[in-house]
């Protein structure tokens, strides 16, 4: 039993220090290092600027998305849904670096400023939000209808459905509406800086234009350590949020 | 005991083409603990009509009246948490615990968490589940029936005076059901709620219900007791629906009890072979019961196993499996008759000691009446 669970651990553990010991050889062989302590400042401004792109959008889209996903479920909105449910389709099909430029080019026609954080932001939120709607929406719609006929038979209002039964159980679909919708914001986030939103991108393009491969690491290795440990919470707070009688495969977590 | 629920000419037509009567100008009263089943063919209106009661389904015309109150006139919330309703597919809330299922309800009215605690812990005593070893497992993890038990507990938490039950063991496997249907009204002889019980299998209804109400195409065909619909089909369809065996599914209203003969021809397994021809000499049997000093059965005498060299009863004793418990149903006495010898067949309590004997002629007095 013991054996057991150290050779698990171990074979969690033996791919996550290859791994970082890997980006740490690539860190130090191109000077990654000596650039980023040089610039130690500058690093934090980055890092602040990335956190601020990938959280921001991040929560306007998981409220904006459950919210919406969950007004299509119900019944007044059964016309709209199908709808917005194509809206959201066409939307996710689009490139990110699509969505950026289209933000760019769009926000100065109303009267916005195409260039800077916010567009950045709204592009970032318009592209993360679609799978979680979707999610939401096909996640609460596939909550047994017999569960919720039980739960009105017995007098649960609407609201308490809601709140205790629909969405508690559709959680795990839309846990993974939210998973992919950080991988999105996540992998699009350093392209932030190419409509002047800021972020580890500066760092990484500035890198490739002066052919710098020592300043590219330093942009790339904090960005992919990133999206690591932003994996690694979404998999904590999974577990600890869904109901263990929903959970259908176990989550991985480091 | 008076009247707990009563509808009068409740009517349902769904809007649409031809305005067709899903139920219609139905009326029956329903006594304080007594369980009405609910039956006939598919399309009958018979689960409109139970959704009609804790409103699921809007009522077009008549009036529903439970304990004296009108229903349209309560609010739907506050009716609903007052009825228990339990559905063929059982509907557990995935994310909840069992504890946290049969909760719900008392949850919902506000009750202190301790009476809720124990609230949980009776009723899963009552259906037979150890509450240590599954208040905290999760619906996934039990079988269907274990399943509809917790679904059963759930709509009783609440302490309802009337259940509503859609077909409750009809997606259980025969074997499981009845159990299950005997486990249930074991629960009902302590709980005594008023039920309205959903099925389309009219052995069920005849073995749960004190009434029947058969529908057909919305209307009331009969309601009655399970004997009153068995001895006296209203007509030809009522007849054909309950089965040309009415006769035999009779047999499952009664216990052997009420059928057997008292008084059988018992004889003590110590007495001497002398005192026991006297008896055979005296009744008109070819066998006697042999008994111990408790009055226990010990076996049966065949008069023609009696030999000359045979000196005590004892010796002559074969022990028998042709006996049953007095409160078995007359189906299975019939059933255990046929398949023994003898012709009659021991009835005994609980401890086994003799209480009577049933032959089929028995049988045939109590169908008559």
């Amino acid at each position: 039993m013991t054996l057991r669970i150290w050779f698990q651990l171990v074979k969690k553990l033996v791919p996550l220090f290859l791994t970082i010991l890997f980006i740490s050889w690539l860190y130090n062989y191109y000077g990654a290092w000596d650039y980023t302590i040089k610039n130690i400042p500058e690093f934090f401004r980055l890092i602040v600027e990335h956190f601020t792109l990938v959280i921001i959008s991040m929560v306007c889209a998981v409220l904006v998305g459950v919210t919406l996903g969950t007004m299509m479920t119900r019944k007044s909105m059964e016309n709209a849904s199908s709808t917005i449910m194509t809206v959201v389709n066409v939307w996710q099909s689009i490139p990110s670096l699509a969505v950026l430029a289209l933000a760019y080019g769009f926000l100065p026609l109303i009267g916005l400023s195409g260039i800077g954080m916010t567009p950045a932001l709204i592009a970032l939120f318009l592209h993360a939000v679609a799978p979680i709607v979707r999610n939401t929406y096909s996640g609460i719609d596939a909550v047994s209808k017999d569960v919720i006929e039980a739960a009105t038979g017995m007098g649960m209002t609407k609201r308490q459905i809601l709140f205790q039964i629909e969405l508690p159980n559709a959680l795990p679909v839309i846990a993974g509406g939210v998973r992919t919708a950080t991988a999105i914001i996540v992998g699009t986030a350093p392209l932030a800086f190419l409509i002047g939103g800021g972020g580890l991108g500066f760092w990484i393009f500035t890198g490739i234009d002066l052919v710098d491969t020592g300043i590219m690491i330093a942009g790339a290795v904090p960005v992919a350590l990133i999206a690591m440990l932003f994996d690694f919470c979404l998999a904590r707070s999974e577990k600890f949020f869904i109901s263990r009688g929903v959970q259908t495969i176990e989550v991985e977590t480091v | 005991m008076g009247t707990m629920l009563s509808l009068q000419k409740v009517t349902k037509i769904y809007p649409g083409a031809g305005h067709i009567k899903a139920v219609n100008e139905l009326s029956f009263d329903l006594e304080e603990g007594e369980i009405c089943t609910v039956v006939g063919p598919s399309g009958c209106g018979k689960t409109t009509a139970m959704k009609m009661i804790n409103r699921l389904i809007s009522i077009t015309s008549g009036k529903i009246i439970i304990d004296g109150k009108d229903i349209s006139r309560l609010n739907t919330i506050e009716l609903r948490r007052s009825i228990g309703y339990v559905i063929q597919n059982i509907g557990l809330f995935p994310n909840m615990t069992i504890g946290e299922n049969i909760a719900i309800i008392p949850k919902l009215l506000k009750w202190d968490k301790a009476k809720i605690d124990e609230k949980v812990q009776r009723l899963l005593e009552i259906v037979n589940l150890d509450p240590d070893e599954f208040r905290d497992r999760y619906p996934k993890e039990l079988s269907g029936g274990q399943q509809q038990r917790i679904g059963v507990a759930r709509a009783m938490a609440g302490d309802p005076p009337i259940m509503l039950m859609d077909e409750p063991f009809g997606a259980i496997d025969p074997i499981n059901r009845d159990h299950l249907q005997n486990e249930f009204l074991k629960v009902q002889e302590k709980v005594k709620k008023t039920i309205i019980f959903v099925t389309h299998d009219i052995n069920e209804a005849i073995k749960m219900g004190n009434k029947i109400c058969l529908l057909k195409d919305g209307h009331l065909v009969q309601f009655a007791s399970p004997e009153e619909i068995l001895t006296h089909p209203k007509n030809d369809f009522v007849a054909d629906f309950v089965g040309g065996d009415r006769t035999l599914k009779r047999l499952n209203l009664f216990t052997i009890k009420r059928a057997m003969k008292d008084n059988p021809p018992t004889i003590h397994q110590d007495e001497t072979i002398e005192t026991a021809q006297n008896m055979f000499a005296k009744i008109n049997s070819r066998y006697l019961i042999a008994v111990d000093g408790e009055g226990v059965l010990t076996g049966i005498i065949d008069k023609q196993g009696i030999t000359d060299k045979v000196t005590h009863v004892k010796d002559v004793v074969s022990p028998t499996e042709a006996w049953l418990i007095a409160h078995a149903s007359l189906k299975d006495g019939l059933s255990e008759i046929f398949t023994h010898d003898y012709g009659f067949l021991v009835v005994v309590d609980d401890t086994k000691k003799v209480l009577g004997w049933l032959h089929t002629e028995d049988i045939k007095e109590t169908l008559k009446g």
